[in-house]
């Protein structure tokens, strides 16, 4: 074949232009999350790829979307914004039509609060938790929380692979209304974690505070705040 | 301010969804919800998971607008790639049996343009499609179906029962020469 020779991508770009078309595993794709949170470089290497890739979206033929489906989207948003007020309605509607990705998210979270050994059914409990999803601006779930306000516990999952990037630490915050936030505690990759929610700090962690995870280095932020970025966020919100 | 966020009208609806306007969301569903559900349903083949899956789309875009930087992405191109990322997150919790198929499957013919579809479509349709038809007929298929299907490195070697080193060194070539020919 006499087709000029393409260089190869240098090896960054190649990683990018990976997860841009998809083909990473969800661990490496969790790193590759990652890294887009304190790498702009790397960052606008995905960017720019899954611009090149879009336009194979965008010639797929469109397809009228059920009527049904914007009263129940619309529905939804009270849980998931600052607003609250018809969170009760939704709550309702939503025990009929729950999601699965709600119902997975109730897995975890089962998983998570409770340990093999516990035969207590945890259905009071339910009621009462506060569940936010964390994720990155590309949309991806990289941690879940559950915020027990009896117990005033938060329990974490971190949903990243272990080892994925050792040189760095993943810190929790709790950000109120007022938007300062409050460091709650450092959350191991790949690990479920039960962490108890100071007094001063309870109060604060209501339907539609957020939940966030920034990068820190080990030990974590020495600053009055995340120093490193923040990889994923996300609201507590009733299910 | 970059120039293409004059352009785009739905640059300006971002802002305003960050700020919890309703009516912004529901312009923007209006305007772009049927090519996000034909995303879904050719990535999942199942109209109900594609409107479970369509409707998370849109509550997360209710809660990540304020993550959306008008100078990295157009607004389209911010939305199907959560389109496109939920639809695949979904296809994979199918489990491994969705990896299933014999490689005589790997055709996508149902649905999926080919070279000559993309041709009719927008300008950088264009472009890429005539990229991609550049490449040569097995690497074009490798890299759409490794788009479509979320297939990683692994399933793809799998289904192809050629060994990971190869595919990758496909894929990684081809994606260099469809960057060369996008440049040119």
């Amino acid at each position: 074949m006499s087709e000029p020779l393409t260089p190869d991508l240098p090896e960054d770009e190649a990683l990018a232009a990976e997860h841009a078309l998809g083909v990473l595993t969800a661990a490496e794709r969790a790193a590759a999350e990652l890294r887009m949170a304190r790498d702009p470089a790397f960052a606008a290497h995905v960017d720019a790829w899954r611009e090149r890739l879009a336009p194979m979206l965008a010639a797929l033929p469109s397809v009228s979307a059920p009527v049904g489906l914007w009263p129940r989207i619309e529905r939804a948003l009270p849980a998931n914004d600052n607003a609250g007020a018809s969170v009760k309605l939704w709550r309702g509607l939503a025990m009929g039509g729950i999601s699965v990705a709600a119902a997975s998210l109730v897995a975890v979270i089962v998983l998570a609060v409770r340990p093999p050994q516990v035969v207590t059914p945890p259905q009071p409990d339910f009621a009462q938790l506060l569940n936010a999803r964390l994720d990155t601006s590309g949309g991806q779930h990289l941690f879940v929380a559950a915020y027990d306000p009896v117990r005033k516990k938060l329990i974490v999952t971190s949903l990243v692979t272990p080892g994925a990037d050792p040189a760095h630490v993943h810190e929790l915050w709790l950000i109120p209304a007022d938007g300062k936030a409050r460091s709650l505690g450092l959350i191991e990759p790949g690990t479920s974690k039960t962490l108890p929610v100071p007094a001063g700090l309870s109060a604060l962690a209501k339907e539609g505070a957020s939940i966030a995870v920034s990068v820190e280095p080990p030990g974590g932020s020495k600053a009055d705040g995340p120093s490193g970025p923040v990889a994923a966020i996300g609201k507590l919100a009733r299910i | 301010m970059p120039a293409t966020s004059a352009i785009d009208p739905l640059t300006e609806l971002m802002p305003r969804i960050a700020a919890g306007d309703r009516a912004a969301l529901r312009q923007l569903y209006q305007a772009t919800s049927s090519k996000l559900f034909g995303v879904c349903l050719r990535i999942l083949s199942n109209r109900d998971e594609s409107e479970d899956v369509l409707q998370e789309v849109y509550i997360t875009i209710w809660r990540r607008a304020d993550r959306f930087e008008a100078g990295r992405a157009s607004v389209m191109t911010w939305i199907s790639t959560i389109a496109r990322n939920r639809a695949i997150d979904r296809l994979r919790a199918r489990g491994p049996l969705a990896y299933a198929e014999p490689v005589d499957e790997l055709e996508i013919e149902d649905g999926a343009p080919r070279a000559e579809a993309l041709l009719e479509a927008a300008q950088s349709s264009e472009a890429l499609g005539k990229c991609l038809s550049e490449l040569d007929e097995r690497t074009e298929k490798v890299i759409r179906t490794a788009f479509f299907d979320g297939v990683t490195y692994e399933a793809l070697a799998a289904r192809m029962e050629t060994p990971l080193g190869t595919v990758k060194s496909w894929i990684r070539r081809g994606l260099a020469k469809l960057k060369g020919c996008l440049e040119s």
